[in-house]
């Protein structure tokens, strides 16, 4: 059985660490002034060194090397046991199953006997963050004053998961996630050694793939390259399952026809094809994520081809900044959402609907962007909508209007005022607690003109809520968050809490029935 | 045996099978896809292939050697099969400190130990930590296989270790004439095919299993009359069917895959159906419920189905779906 690449190329020198030059420069700095600490913690994401800096750093202090500039030397006999995983004093606990007190305890008891082969015993603690309370606490008097000859450490990808004792005894190292232009170099350094071919375009896609971590990418390349042929870009995509970076541009094209049909085709497509969900719809994120750098004009940050550029830049035009958001806000729920597995396809094809019926709440509801509204603003309309002729936004009416007629179309759709509902209540709260708390047992029942109904289950809240000094902040709120003027009513409703929607409730039928009255038959 | 026998993903069994004949083969897998897509059977072909002592031709078992026969019983010395005790259970630490244990032991009979975990996604936390410090550095005797449904659903520590192999479900056409090959009759092979969506060993579950269809049939009829029944009847309903869990999450699993049906039609969606057979129906409920309650609707069973399997109370959860469900006129 052939080693797994990421294991052969588990760097063996200072000069082959790729990516945390911080680290390493404290690091080879103390050894050097002598000045090691008996405790490190060393904490980032997977596969970005931390068990490799750890070893490295534990054949440093025990290398034979004259000079310390050049430890490890690699050559000395104690630097070759630590390769080749035979050094005495080099004690590697994995916690993760090793989580007791017991555990613990046992390697205090061991901890006073003097180093057998090197100068120092080196503990290294790997997936820290697994120990149990009481083997934190076991553990902290021998972490804060360790014997002369012992240096711990811990490493661990869950940081917040340590308590803040052991943070404050250890040296703090964070390792960060490697960039892709870092990866891509590394992987070239191992398929020229190994000697293969791979196109550069394969490459990045691994590296992109890989998220910052070194492990995953070498992972990958290691798969990839197993298959035998050369590593192009079209067996890369096969095995990763990832899409082609051209359909993602025609999902987005299908968006601005508003295609639902076509959206959801070229979804079974690409899931056909062999792309994983989840992959997708990542990157349908960095897509309209480029595309709103774009808006916002920091296009350098974009990595991408000139050609593609100029592409994003047209579809950059296509949506207004806040549909963009709300786009990305549906396929990041695609992306993240680990439950939907009984349907694979199931996520997409849902933020694929949403992102379609974006357009039509904001045709008709200018709610504001959180940002805008969080300073209670004049009323945010976004330009676009207050531009488009036509649509019923551009009649906001004026103070002091005449209410309209009842038969008046609704201003706009109750839904939104139901989904800006959290936000109006959270505006009222510091200030006007108890106006809150009466919104909190009404239920908004209509929007007809500018009037927008409220239910009221108790004759009592309802006459309270009618006074001014309810209304009027209420109104207030609902102008800041909803951008435009709306009036209240507020009417009985009964005891189930809600008409059939055909009757409304300011109708005869619907006053018995608020009085307690029973529909028998409809007529 | 052609393609290790499997039905369809060539390219899997292409990539292992030279891996094995190069002697290059890793040292942990993570095989995922849905549910009956065929993780288990690739991981045990694989551990075939590594073990057979008369192989066809490199990297091919031969499917009839002691050691191939046994794998494939899963009664073989060395290769270990761990797994939490049912389908939606949790695997604990302790039958992972269990499975290291036997790692470290020399193999018995066959060139290399296998551990096969299945269901990976439900190991809890402590478990799959456990396995990280053997998983990114086994004994040179020991191979780890292990099946999750995503890759995104096992801790990322634990997938960055393993080679990844993502079974995909098949062309709808290739499980129909898998259960064909099987001597199921046509319609019905049609029927399983859509059903399974592209999973041969979930379509064969259900043909072997007489009275899954009929059960089908019965929920389907009941979920369209659910449609007309009143709250009183709905809560009856549910109180009915949360008496056993199991059947529950089924009948959510299939809610799901109906509901999905109407819910792509009613956006015109040019997608095969699940449901074939109830084209009718799904054609009807599409023109009657707006898009919008179809979507609520979906995620609310995703996230009943969810809720389920951590353990929210299951008469409470198929009341408040029921709540969701679209009232139509008679």
């Amino acid at each position: 059985m052939a080693q797994a690449l990421y294991r052969t190329y588990r760097p063996q020198g200072w000069e082959e660490v790729v990516g945390q030059e911080h680290i390493v420069r404290t690091l080879r700095n103390a050894l050097q002034a002598d000045r090691i600490a008996h405790a490190y913690l060393f904490a980032g994401p997977r596969g970005t060194g931390k068990t490799t800096l750890a070893r490295l750093l534990a054949k440093a202090v025990n290398c034979l090397n004259a000079e310390p500039r050049a430890r490890p030397c690699n050559a000395c006999e104690n630097c070759r046991a630590v390769n080749e995983g035979r050094f005495m004093d080099l004690i590697e606990i994995d916690a993760a199953s090793n989580t007791s007190v017991e555990d613990v305890r046992e390697l205090r008891d061991k901890i006073n006997f003097a180093p057998s082969q090197g100068k120092y015993k080196v503990y290294i603690i790997d997936e820290v963050h697994m120990l149990s309370t009481a083997a934190f606490n076991a553990l902290l008097k021998t972490l804060e004053e360790p014997p002369r000859h012992v240096i711990f450490v811990l490493a661990t990808t869950e940081i917040h998961k340590i308590p803040a004792t052991v943070l404050s005894r250890c040296q703090r190292h964070e390792f960060r996630r490697l960039s892709v232009a870092e990866i891509v170099g590394q992987l070239q350094r191992i398929v020229e050694k190994e000697g293969w071919q791979a196109e550069e375009e394969a490459l990045t896609l691994i590296a992109r793939q890989a998220g910052g971590s070194l492990r995953d990418a070498i992972s990958l390349l290691d798969q990839l390259a197993s298959s035998g042929s050369p590593l192009t870009l079209v067996l890369a995509q096969n095995i990763l399952g990832t899409a082609t970076q051209s359909s993602v541009f025609e999902l987005i094209e299908a968006f601005h026809q508003q295609e639902t049909a076509r959206a959801l085709g070229i979804i079974r497509r690409v899931l056909d094809s062999g792309a994983d969900p989840r992959a997708f719809a990542r990157q349908v994120v960095d897509h309209l994520r480029s595309l709103l750098l774009i808006q916002f004009g920091n296009e350098d940050q974009i990595e991408a081809t000139p050609d593609m550029k100029e592409q994003m830049r047209r579809q950059a035009q296509f949506f207004p900044t806040s549909r963009l958001l709300q786009m990305i806000k549906s396929f990041n729920n695609a992306a993240v959402d680990t439950r939907g597995s009984w349907l694979p396809s199931l996520n997409l094809e849902l933020a694929v609907a949403e992102a379609l019926e974006a357009p039509l709440a904001e045709a008709t509801s200018p709610l504001p962007l959180r940002h805008s509204s969080g300073r209670g603003a004049a009323p945010a309309v976004p330009p676009e909508a207050q531009a488009a002729p036509g649509t019923p936004t551009v009649a906001a009416p004026e103070a002091g209007t005449p209410p309209p007629a009842a038969a008046q179309p609704p201003i706009l759709p109750l839904e939104t005022i139901l989904r800006a509902w959290p936000e109006i209540r959270k505006r009222l709260r510091p200030q006007h607690p108890s106006t809150d708390g009466l919104l909190n047992s009404s239920r908004p029942m209509e929007v007809r003109g500018n009037e927008l109904i409220l239910g009221f289950k108790s004759e009592t809240v309802r006459a309270l809520m009618d006074r001014p000094e309810h209304l009027e902040p209420a109104k207030r709120a609902f102008r800041e968050v909803l951008g435009i003027e709306l009036n209240l009513r507020c009417v009985l409703v009964n005891a189930q809490g809600k008409l059939p929607p055909h009757i409304p409730p300011d109708s005869m039928v619907g006053e018995a029935l608020q009085q307690g009255g029973k529909l028998v038959d409809q007529k | 045996m052609e393609n290790w026998n499997i039905v369809g993903h060539e390219w899997a069994v292409e990539l292992l099978q030279k891996q094995v004949a190069q002697g290059s083969a890793r040292h942990a897998y993570l095989f995922t896809g849905p549910p009956g897509v065929g993780k288990r059977t690739l991981a045990l072909r694989l551990a075939q292939a590594l073990s057979c002592t008369s192989p066809l031709m490199p990297g091919v078992p031969c499917g009839r050697c002691r050691n191939c026969r046994q794998i494939e019983a899963g009664n073989h010395v060395d290769l270990l099969i761990v797994q939490s005790e049912r389908v939606g259970a949790i695997l604990k630490v302790d039958a992972v400190r269990e499975a290291r244990r036997l790692l470290n032991l020399k193999p018995l009979q066959a060139s290399y130990r296998f551990a096969l975990f299945l269901r990976f996604e439900e190991a809890n936390d402590s478990a799959a930590n456990a396995l990280l410090k053997t998983l990114e550095e086994a004994p040179s005797h020991a191979i780890l296989l292990l099946t999750a449904n995503s890759p995104e659903q096992v801790l990322p520590t634990i997938a960055s270790r393993c080679e990844i192999i993502r079974l995909r479900p098949l062309p709808l056409s290739l499980v129909e004439s898998f259960l064909l090959d099987r001597g199921i009759e046509a319609e019905k092979a049609q029927l399983l095919a859509h059903l399974s969506g592209g999973c041969p060993g979930y379509a064969l579950r259900l043909a072997q299993d007489a009275q899954a269809l009929a059960k089908r049939q019965e929920h389907l009829s009941e979920l369209h009359r659910l449609l007309y029944a009143s709250h009183r009847e709905r809560f009856a309903y549910a109180e009915e069917i949360a008496k056993d869990k199991e059947t529950l999450r089924e009948l959510f699993l299939l809610w799901l895959s109906y509901w999905r049906d109407v819910f792509l039609h009613s956006l015109q969606a040019d997608l095969p159906l699940m449901h074939v057979d109830r084209r009718m129906d799904v054609e009807f409920l599409a023109g009657q419920i707006s898009s919008a309650s179809l979507q609520s609707l979906l995620r609310a069973l995703e996230r009943a189905i969810y809720r389920l399997d951590v353990g929210v109370n299951p008469r409470l959860l198929a009341e408040s779906i029921l709540l969701l469900w679209p009232h139509l006129n008679p």
